[in-house]
């Protein structure tokens, strides 16, 4: 069993995790404990299951294998406390951003007033001020994943799951949203698992980071960062920055490589 | 836009309309009486019929069946089409017949409705129906179908019920296709009309036509004909401005 960051007690743990859809198992023996104020990235080839293991973190699909608790408590289905931002952002196209941000306050059965008071806060919080009346194809990339993050945000969870929220926005913009994103984090730390293909992201933003390999996926290495928070634009040019992004890269290499090779059959 | 652009994107609209208005007023000097008459007495038939009561008479009756035919295909096209979408056996099932019942030139069954409910007025409605339902519930089906699973995924994930999905996510997403299927229908359904008071019980415009044929009034039977080109094209352009106001969104999916 790893250990978490500061000896805080776990909010997500995973044991002896599987899933197969079918014939294909896409990973297996996942253990795995997640801190109250951890972050905890986690890098892979695209198609090594990263996508399909958050949603069994957030109880939308079943495992078929082991289990994970949040809580204590058993992920069969979505639970109240925990929120995830979407790779595709997930908006509502006939939604504007203000009834987008509004959204999961609506479902969770808040109040009016209380929605009004809070969705601008979390707008705000996002810089989208000015922007509440806009619909999705009015607005950027960038900004459409701020308003999913708003989204995600509003409802105060306490385990944010983020499935490559920047994987689709241009290399700039992801730049922005990656520092945003940790100064929000900062604000308010809470479980945070950051899916990414990127491994500057993933030294970036984890307080650990866990390299997935393998057909099936297992977990290969589990990469301590410890670089100090808060984490900015000067952290990139640390030398420590450098070494772990190294690290990631040499435990990613050695599979990514025998898989460009591999010859299909 | 300054008044000399305006001009210049309407001179070519006015220039044609009155090209033509022209050009149906001098043919009529060319040819007999037997089936061309010219706008001016086109037109005075019009006022004629207007003065007297009998072209409101008539066009309220047509309207009247035509607004029942199509408020009763999108009652029922709209819901049925989703669900359709939504329970998939009921989907296969039917698909055929749906298909079937699209393709079918739905004057052929007119006999068959004539023989089987009489003259009434429900078999006209129900002419009008058939001719409007079918676009309604095969476009709904397409849009629910469509409807990207990321989007119940969201739902799901912010533990939406079934019914909030409904609520949220399948009808919101729907409407602009059943909107593409309703403009279909106001144009179906205003052939309905017409065929259903030809060939049940005559009525409304389409018996102003016929009097108008079997008397030799030409200019009455044109100016029947005029008025419901103009209907058509007015409802038209309420149908294409329906859709555009449903389906503003939906240039963000493609
Ligand atoms: N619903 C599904 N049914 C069957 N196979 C699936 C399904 N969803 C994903 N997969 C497969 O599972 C594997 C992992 O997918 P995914 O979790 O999306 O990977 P990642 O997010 O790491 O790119 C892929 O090979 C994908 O084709
Ligand atoms: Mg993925």
């Amino acid at each position: 069993m790893n250990d978490t960051t500061g000896g805080e007690r776990p909010r997500i743990v995973m044991t002896g995790a599987g899933k197969r859809y079918d014939a294909l198992q896409v990973f297996c023996d996942i253990d795995l404990d997640v801190g109250e104020r951890e972050v905890l990235a986690i890098i892979g080839p695209s198609g090594c299951g990263k996508t399909t293991l958050l949603r069994c973190i957030d109880g939308l699909l079943a495992l078929s294998a082991g289990e994970i608790r949040i809580e204590g408590e058993r992920m069969v289905a979505p639970r109240e406390g925990v929120a995830m931002v979407f790779q595709h952002f997930g908006l509502f196209p006939w939604k504007t951003v203000f009834q987008n941000v509004a959204y999961g306050l609506k479902l969770a059965g808040c109040p009016k007033a209380e929605i009004s008071a809070r969705v601008p806060k979390y707008i705000n919080l996002v810089g989208l001020a000015g922007f509440e009346g806009y619909y999705p194809y009015q607005i950027s990339g960038g900004m459409q994943q701020r308003c999913g993050l708003a989204r995600a945000l509003s409802v105060e969870p306490r385990v944010l799951l983020m499935d490559e929220p920047f994987g689709a926005v241009d290399a700039q913009t992801r730049e922005i949203l990656q520092f945003e994103l940790l100064r929000i984090w900062e604000m308010r730390p809470t479980t945070m698992v950051f899916v990414t293909h990127s491994i500057d992201e993933a030294v970036l933003m984890g307080d650990r980071v866990m390299v997935l390999q393998g057909r099936p996926s297992r977990v290969h290495e589990i990469i301590a960062v410890d670089l100090p928070r808060p984490r900015d634009r000067a952290t990139l040019a640390m030398p420590r920055f450098a070494a772990l992004r190294e690290r990631v890269w040499g435990a990613l290499m050695d599979d990514a490589r025998r898989a460009e090779f591999e010859v299909k059959r | 836009m300054s008044p000399g652009a305006r001009w210049s994107r309407h001179a070519p609209v006015v220039v044609s309309l009155l090209a033509g208005a022209a050009l149906w007023e001098l043919s009529a000097h060319f040819t007999t009486r037997a089936f061309w008459a010219p706008l001016s007495e086109t037109l005075a038939s019009l006022v004629a019929s207007a003065r007297s009561g009998v072209l409101m008479r008539q066009a309220t009756s047509s309207l009247g069946l035509y607004l029942s035919g199509l408020t009763v295909a999108i009652l029922v096209g709209a819901p049925f089409g989703v669900l359709l979408a939504r329970v998939r056996a009921l989907r296969i099932a039917l698909e055929n017949y749906i298909m079937m019942l699209y393709a079918t030139p739905m004057v052929a069954l007119i006999p068959f409705i004539l023989s089987m409910m009489g003259f009434g007025f429900a078999p006209k409605v129900l002419v009008v129906f058939l001719f409007a339902v079918f676009p309604i519930v095969y476009n709904t089906v397409e849009g629910a179908r469509s409807i990207r699973p990321e989007l119940i995924e969201v739902a799901r994930a912010f533990r939406s019920s079934e019914w909030r999905l409904w609520c949220d996510v399948m009808i919101p997403y729907t409407l602009p296709f059943a909107m593409t299927g309703i403009r279909q229908a106001i144009a179906r359904g205003l052939v309905g009309m017409v065929a259903a008071e030809f060939f049940l019980s005559p009525s409304g415009l389409g018996q102003m036509i016929m009097m108008g044929s079997q008397n030799f009034d030409t200019p009455g039977l044109l100016a029947a004909i005029l008025l419901i080109v103009v209907l058509g094209v007015c409802l038209m352009d309420l149908g294409r401005y329906l859709e555009r106001r449903f389906a503003a969104w939906r240039a963000y999916e493609c």
